[in-house]
């Protein structure tokens, strides 16, 4: 436990103090408020165009929408906490220092999780504001509402789902360790993976693709946006249940690695 | 067992290439033990073994009776350089010591003293990438001094330094094994480890060629020769070769004689009564007896 407290400690001074952190936390709030923004005024513009009245356009749905590309930028943040380490040869002297190594891919896990959590929500609340903003504008007649109730659980749930893929990206990276083949596996099983299954058309393929991380995420954090243009076909805590499967997967395969292979 | 490195039977396998191969050797403390080895004999394998990094295909590697994976808060007990590159680019040189103190619980003000120690004091802030290989080096011997082990391990410390840091290298290794600390500290610098080191361990293609104390292996060396002056060299050689001693003439007076000490010589001279103008050893230097001892398992030959 003290060890694992230590490793924790060290792992978070890792973290900020390398400059990587803070322009990968720079690109997903810009990246966050922009494509919220963008998405919320295209929502809006939608929903006038059809004349709908009394149309209500939640502040927080665009933002839970703009995950879908916010989370590379985040999904950049977590791979680098692994893949650094191999490029550099620093995985040797941390290794010396963690022997250890559950409890060194555990210290990196619990590290990540929490700064995405936050990431998650701080990013999402300021697009929340920004969307807010926007669609408060005469043009808009009004439409956007923000109710607390609605956006609190929509900002944790962008908080926890950007957690879990960023530890389902570490879990990866410590399977892969490298870069290049590390992002390119995370984006197929992100996007490139569900988007084909999807192309096919077939039942079972686009069942498959909607049981994937990012779908999945989509559905626990209760979108009704989404490729297929329908609900999900399951509940928001089916899709958690996806989510943590795919992401425990992710983490026991590069905890085998991790433990087997010479460092 | 405090601070001995002991292998037993140590064997590590990559694909079909042996890299060691059954070493058994313990690496004491108090003294500079060097590791020799033409490149890839497998030294640096070795430490990586020893450090738990690799696994090894058979045998064990303990460091002061337990495998390193146990040692709890394990910079406390060892400390080694491996490579000097190996730190994030990006990270300056105090906060890569900061986050290793971190993880083993050594206390911070540790991290500038070792800083100090190492005389990069004021390249500390530096990002480890901009660093020169000196530097680099520094820093990696900062990072091995930092939880003030008893055992330390160096694998090429001197690479990259320049002559004022190799002489504060040696004399670091020298006062740490003064200190009693166990010091396993591997070069190809031949010139460079018989200034520093007490006790040699050469391997070749991953096998113990020879463990034995600096002298020794300098004694032991056919280039260690007794030159004889004498104005009865032709007698002179005669005796020592009827005793069985190999002799080469180099000059009117002269005698190089090999495989004898030198007290041997003296007394063959006086018992046949001949008189000796002139009587000493000249050493084979580290660097030629190592060349005799792994003649024969250069991993990579030049091909003549």
């Amino acid at each position: 436990m003290r060890t694992l407290r230590q490793t924790i400690g060290s792992e978070w001074a890792k973290l900020w103090s390398v400059r990587s952190t803070w322009w990968c936390l720079a690109c997903a709030s810009a990246l966050m408020v922009l494509t919220a923004v963008t998405l919320g005024g295209a929502t809006a513009t939608e929903a006038l165009r059809d004349g709908g009245t009394g149309v209500r356009v939640v502040a927080s749905e665009p933002v839970v929408s703009a995950t879908t590309f916010v989370q590379f930028a985040l999904v950049a943040l977590a791979m680098l906490t692994i893949t650094s380490e191999y490029a550099s040869g620093g995985i040797r002297v941390t290794l010396q220092a963690t022997p250890r190594r559950g409890i060194l891919l555990a210290a990196k896990a619990l590290v990540v999780a929490p700064v995405m959590v936050a990431a998650g929500v701080l990013t999402g609340a300021v697009a929340t504001a920004a969307v807010y903003a926007l669609l408060s504008l005469d043009v808009f007649g009004g439409l956007v509402v923000a109710p607390a109730g609605q956006v609190v659980p929509d900002l944790l749930g962008v908080g926890v789902f950007f957690a879990l893929v960023s530890v389902l990206t570490l879990g990866v990276g410590t399977a892969v360790r490298s870069a290049a083949g590390t992002l390119t596996v995370v984006f197929m099983l992100l996007l490139g993976l569900p988007l084909m299954l999807l192309m096919t058309g077939s039942q079972a393929a686009v069942a498959a693709a909607l049981r994937m991380p990012a779908f999945a995420g989509l559905a626990f954090m209760g979108s009704t946006d989404n490729v297929t243009a329908g609900p999900m076909p399951y509940s928001a805590g089916e899709g958690l249940v996806w989510l943590l499967a795919w992401t425990a997967t992710a983490v026991v395969a590069g905890h085998a690695v991790l433990r087997r292979r010479d460092a | 067992m405090g601070g001995v490195i002991s292998l037993k039977s140590l064997s590590k396998r990559y694909g079909d290439r042996l890299a060691v191969d059954d070493l058994s050797l313990e690496v004491r403390p108090g003294t500079v033990t060097g590791f020799l080895g033409p490149n890839g004999a497998g030294k640096s394998t070795t430490m990586r073994l020893v450090l738990g990094l690799d696994r090894p295909t058979s045998g064990t590697a303990l460091v002061g009776g337990v495998p390193y994976a146990r040692l709890r808060d394990p910079l406390r007990t060892v400390g080694a350089l491996l490579d000097a590159r190996a730190a994030h680019p990006g990270r300056s040189g105090r906060a890569h010591l900061t986050a290793l103190a971190r993880s083993n619980g050594i206390a911070r003000r540790r991290v500038d003293e070792v800083l100090e120690t190492v005389g990069m004091a004021g390249a500390a802030r530096r990002r480890a990438g901009a660093l020169s290989l000196g530097m680099s080096q520094r820093l990696g011997i900062a990072a091995a001094l930092l939880g003030d082990p008893e055992v330390l391990m160096f694998d090429e410390p001197v690479n990259g330094l320049d002559p004022d840091g190799v002489r504060w290298v040696r004399g670091l290794m020298r006062s740490l094994a003064a200190e009693g600390r166990t010091v396993f500290v591997s070069s190809h610098l031949m010139s460079e480890m018989q200034l520093t080191a007490d006790h040699l361990v050469v391997i070749g293609k991953g096998r113990l060629i020879m463990d034995a104390p600096l002298a020794d292996v300098l004694a032991g060396s056919s280039l260690t020769a007794v030159l004889v002056r004498t104005p009865h060299a032709g007698d002179l050689a005669e005796r020592l070769r009827a005793a069985g001693i190999a002799v080469r003439r180099l000059g009117e007076n002269e005698l190089e004689a090999t495989g004898a000490p030198i007290e041997r010589i003296g007394d063959l001279a006086h018992e046949a009564g001949i008189r000796l103008h002139g009587l000493r050893t000249r050493e084979a230097s580290l660097e030629q007896a190592y060349q005799e001892l792994t003649s024969g398992s250069v991993e990579y030959g030049a091909g003549v």
